[in-house]
């Protein structure tokens, strides 16, 4: 994924200033912010739901964006919610899908409607969403909101597995954990990115 | 010809079941359709109403609760399928959103939603007919159900349309309302003194309100005002389409369209843990099409 010059503006008030990024293969990349620095703005330029006022954001493939609020359709079932979007993705089969789910842990809840699942399985869901076409390029907004400790680790080890598969992997928060399982971490600070001294260091 | 038959049928099928998991207005057709028409038709006065049919020329003196009666199907008929596709609308715009940038394909989308509306318009349609045929009898039942049709098919539209411009749901519910209420209000000759001004042939409900009355009350066929009908619904559903396609487009220079399927890769599993990996930099097994 390359990102070149991404200004955006709501109205007269100056989000992003110039962002450059260039996501490269095989790596877990991390952005962190103050509350209303813009990530979710970034997010959304990058996975195309918002156009930029200036720059350009290019993919090289599959790419997979799971949004900071969970975006589920509530009359809908888990299973029907995959069958959805294995017409989406134009997937052969759910068995990529079934795995994430085992991992996340919640296969039991297939037969479940979205509306009644509780906050942290309606993540997982949101997640599974985002990963289940197996993406060469995955941006992940505050991906683990509502999760518990053993899902949060399961979810880390998830994220770094498919980095040594070669994929990239973006995840956008407001706090910096972890930062030692990231390969690149960056500042969103007054509109630009900046190199993290966590992990610069 | 299976890859848009089989992505169409899903979600259509998937449109059917949010609609009928809506149980309010589950109980809204069940109930408020019988209720309103019925009690339309016993507590206003039977006098004769006269009045002239602009669809037929005719001079009609049909019985004013009769005529009331056609009134408030047309209203139940018309509240019920624009606050049904409001509802849908209004709770599945981030989510189709969110399938179209997944790369399902929007013109199925749309399809399914329109053929979701025709199906739900022309049940509730046909058991307002039903109701009505119990209590009194029009003279043309089925160009009755026609008008209730095409007038829930225009009110379906225009409920896309509001779910996709307002942002919360009691706004909604009261432009339908508010819709529907001076629509029939001013069409109807018992509690509107102008309802046979010229302005009238421009309001949503014209042609399916002059089609039922000449169903209830004539013999002559009016296919022209089904046909102004329907014209209402193709322009409500022309502004419906033009929100559905602004609110899902992409921004991305590339990968709009939806990503290439890699033909022959095996079926894919998750990658194992870093110290038995075998990287695989082959692609998600997907589906030919």
């Amino acid at each position: 994924m390359e990102v070149r010059d991404v200004h955006h503006a709501y109205r007269q008030r100056e989000v992003l200033r110039g962002i450059d990024v260039l996501l490269r293969a095989g790596t877990l990349c991390g952005i962190v912010g103050e509350n209303g620095a813009g990530k979710s703005t970034l997010l959304k330029i990058l996975s195309g739901e918002l156009r930029p006022s200036r720059g350009t954001v290019r993919h090289g493939g599959r790419f997979g964006y799971c949004p900071q609020h969970v975006v589920l359709n509530d009359a809908l079932t888990v299973r029907q919610h995959l069958r959805f979007f294995q017409k989406a993705y134009r997937l052969a089969d759910l068995r990529y899908a079934e795995e994430v789910m085992d991992v996340l842990g919640f296969a039991g809840y297939a037969d479940e409607r979205a509306g009644v699942l509780s906050g942290g399985t309606r993540q997982k869901l949101n997640v599974t969403l985002a990963l289940m076409h197996d993406p060469q390029v995955l941006l992940l907004d505050e991906p683990y909101q509502g999760f518990d400790w053993d899902t949060y680790q399961r979810f880390w080890d998830l994220a770094v597995r498919l980095r040594d598969a070669g994929r990239s992997v973006l995840v956008v928060s407001h706090l910096a954990y972890d930062t030692e399982r990231l390969d690149e971490l960056w500042r969103l600070d007054g509109g630009v990115l900046r190199p993290d001294q966590a992990v610069a260091a | 010809m299976r890859y848009h038959l089989t992505r169409f049928a899903l979600a259509t099928g998937f449109a059917l079941t949010e609609h009928g998991r809506n149980r309010f207005a589950m109980v809204l057709v069940i109930l408020f359709v019988p209720l309103w028409t019925t009690l339309a038709y016993l507590a206003m006065p039977d006098t004769p109403a006269h009045m002239r049919l602009r669809a037929t020329g005719e001079t009609l003196a049909p019985h004013g609760n009769e005529l009331t009666e056609i009134s408030g199907a047309l209203n139940a008929v018309t509240l019920i399928t624009g606050f049904m596709m409001f509802a849908a609308t209004f709770s599945g715009n981030l989510f189709d959103r969110r399938l179209a940038l997944a790369g399902y394909p929007r013109a199925h989308l749309v399809l399914a939603k329109v053929t979701a509306l025709a199906l739900i318009s022309a049940a509730v349609a046909a058991y307002a007919t039903a109701v009505t045929c119990l209590v009194w009898t029009p003279r043309q039942p089925l160009l009755l159900a026609a008008a209730l049709f095409s007038a829930g098919l225009t009110y379906g539209a225009l409920g896309v349309g509001f779910g996709s411009v307002l942002r919360r749901e009691v706004e909604g519910m009261f432009a339908i309302v508010m819709t529907s209420i001076i629509d029939l209000a001013l069409q109807n000759p018992i509690t509107s003194s102008g309802a046979d001004n010229p302005v009238m042939r421009y309001l949503p409900s014209y042609g399916a309100m002059q089609a039922g009355t000449a169903a209830g009350f004539s013999t002559s066929p009016v296919p022209r005002h089904l046909a102004i009908q329907l014209t209402w619904f193709a322009g409500a559903a022309l502004i419906a389409l033009m929100g559905f396609r602004r609110s899902t487009r992409s921004a991305l220079y590339v990968n709009a369209q939806p990503p290439e399927p890699v033909p022959g890769s095996g079926a894919p599993s998750l990658p194992a843990p870093r110290r038995t990996a075998v990287p695989s930099a082959s692609a998600s097994d997907t589906e030919a099409l």
